[in-house]
């Protein structure tokens, strides 16, 4: 074992936005084991500030290239709390089967094009284009369908168009839902694959766990694995909280070597995301869904944060599953245009969806003309932050026998299995031409 | 079906001027909408949003892709450069392969790799003047957004 050890990692790859990994080992003492977030706060709550109740999803859908669906569901329902709007049902379910889109969008380009690299050996997908193709093809044509299927019923793949506060400015037709369904059961062996393949692998998968608050929605009535509806509830059996009160679950807190803020209910941390969801309703995913989680050995109450990538995998498949039935419903229902009158009023409102990552807040406040004088949104990897650093302080003293390389390699794995979001402000090109 | 040509703007529109390329694609559209692009149905205007992964989906299948983004090339704010992928030695250094700070040479790649690579990949960079957190572009941007367009519109729309 190597009696000294320094770890700097200066950005963490294959993660969104920026991270810093830091660990002092000298004569075997652990000195120093950090998460660093050294991003630049982006001041979201404070940009929509004086914008009107009708702007708000247009803008805050921009927080994320990746999870632009999910913040946008999540701004709507908070603006239509706040000024007493009900949706319909069709509409209800129109813009769940969108956010299962961005479900198997973001878990196939999580698994498929950053983890599956490290599963293989390999630093990105690019050389796993040459060493695996079959896989990666199937990868990229899941995503592909997941692109189009969000480009249908968002009307893009990412920042929607089609969301408008109270329903929905424009609707697929019952043609396109078909040939939607068709694609979907058409994915489903390709799907299979997928996950054999990620199998075929998964034992370099460290076996490592970490007693865990998991927090997640959970929606009773009906009783369904929820991305959607329902209350707050923890693993170790609190709730359910009204999400209004998520504030009380987040307990958002600073810490000095973060500029994102970090979150703690009854630990000192918790965990959010696919794992979070499946230990607290596992038992209702679909059956393929279920199938892929046995497949993995996947079990409720499991603590091992890697495996949060296998929840993944098990919600890919229970996804595509329940859209299916769901276009099912929509279809026998009928589909109709629908009108929507919103009348401004002052309020305050909390809207709540599962981002593929965990789960996400959003709360608004109006005045009487609607414009919004107050925001405050909570993302899923400032509620992870907490729980990695708890992760390293036990990671690192049962793996540092691997030496400097091998110890930062399963820190980097540890932090990508957790599908961090930090940021995702930017693209800006830098450019140096050829001389 | 997909359209032969697709021009796709890339950028942060809530970033000052990190969101020409979409304000570009707004203005494109718009051109074509009112009928000033000829051939404007062979072409594809498309929001690329911060870019990403989903680029690969978007490239597949046609013959020609324009791409249109801010970009840092030490010259003039305001400046638009029209370049191919040949002539650029490292378009990102933070090639850091996540979903957003993809390489977009590394898409390219893989499209290339998968055979769907359009034959023929233009950029056109706009050198910013303000990064910052703001909706809009700065005076100096906006006022040059008429240059942009017409180089743009010279490589997609020659007849004009």
């Amino acid at each position: 074992m190597s009696a000294n050890i320094q770890i700097n990692v200066h950005h963490v790859t294959r993660l969104e936005g920026h991270g810093n990994i830091v660990v002092n080992i000298r004569n075997g003492t652990i000195e120093k084991c950090q998460w660093q977030v050294p991003e630049a706060p982006r001041f979201f709550e404070a940009m929509v500030r004086g914008r009107r109740w009708d702007d708000i999803q247009t803008i805050v859908s921009r927080i994320c290239g990746i999870c632009s669906i999910t913040h946008s569901l999540a701004s709507t329902k908070a603006v239509e709390d706040a000024l007493g709007l009900q949706v319909s049902e069709q509409t209800d379910m129109l813009r769940i089967l969108m956010h299962y889109s961005e479900q198997l969008q973001s878990h196939t380009l999580h698994v498929g094009y950053l983890v599956a690299p490290d599963l293989f050996g390999e630093k990105s997908v690019v050389p796993l284009v040459g060493k695996a193709p079959d896989a990666v093809k199937k990868i990229i044509k899941a995503h592909r369908i997941a692109n189009q299927w969000s480009d249908l019923l968002a009307g893009r793949t990412t920042h929607p168009v089609t969301l408008t506060p109270g329903g929905m400015t424009k609707i697929p037709t019952a043609q396109e839902l078909k040939d939607l369904q068709k694609t979907l059961k058409e994915a489903v062996p390709d799907l299979v694959a997928i996950c054999e393949v990620v199998h075929s692998v998964a034992d370099r998968m460290p076996a490592f766990e970490r007693p865990t608050e998991y927090i997640s929605l959970r929606q009773d009535n009906p009783p369904t694995y929820t991305f959607y509806h329902g209350d707050i509830v923890s693993s170790d059996g609190y709730g359910p909280v009204h999400i209004r009160d998520w504030e009380s679950v987040a307990n958002e807190y600073v810490s000095p070597q973060s500029t994102a803020k970090w979150c703690r209910w009854h630990r000192d941390s918790y965990a959010v995301g696919a794992l979070a969801r499946f230990n607290n309703n596992g038992h209702l995913l679909s059956p393929l869904g279920k199938k892929v989680a046995d497949m993995f050995g996947l079990k409720k109450g499991c603590c091992n944060p890697f495996m949060n990538n296998v929840a993944q995998l098990a919600e890919a498949a229970h996804v595509v599953e329940a859209s299916i039935e769901l276009i099912d419903k929509l279809l026998t229902k009928g589909l109709k245009e629908e009108k929507v009158k919103v009348t401004p009023r002052a309020g305050r409102g909390s809207g709540c969806v599962e981002a593929p990552r965990g789960i996400l807040f959003h709360t608004y406040e109006f005045n009487k003309k609607g414009e919004c004088i107050a925001a405050n949104i909570c993302i899923p990897t400032n509620q992870n932050h907490a729980n990695i650093q708890k992760d390293f302080e036990k990671f690192v003293p049962e793996y540092m026998h691997l030496g400097e390389d091998g110890l930062r390699h399963g820190m980097e794995m540890l932090v990508r299995s957790y599908d961090p979001c930090i940021s995702c402000s930017t693209h800006m090109l830098n450019v140096t031409f050829v001389k | 079906m997909a359209k032969e040509t697709i021009v796709i703007g890339l950028g942060n529109p809530l970033m000052a001027d990190e969101g020409i390329g979409v304000v570009l694609i707004e203005r494109l559209e718009a051109l074509a909408r009112e009928g000033k692009i000829p051939g404007a149905d062979r072409i594809q205007f498309y929001d690329g949003g911060t870019g990403g992964m989903n680029l690969l989906h978007v490239l597949a299948g046609r013959r020609k892709a324009v791409l249109i983004d801010c970009a840092r090339m030490g010259t003039e704010p305001g400046t638009i450069r029209r370049f191919t992928p040949d002539q650029v030695q490292t378009i990102k250094q933070l090639a850091h392969l996540s979903l957003h700070e993809v390489d977009i040479l590394k898409v390219l790649d893989i499209s290339r790799q998968l055979g769907e690579c359009p034959e023929e990949v233009v950029f056109f960079g706009i050198e910013p003047l303000e990064i910052c957190q703001r909706i809009g572009l700065s005076p100096l941007l906006e006022k040059q957004i008429p240059y942009c367009l017409h180089s743009i519109l010279r490589d997609i729309a020659p007849a004009l």
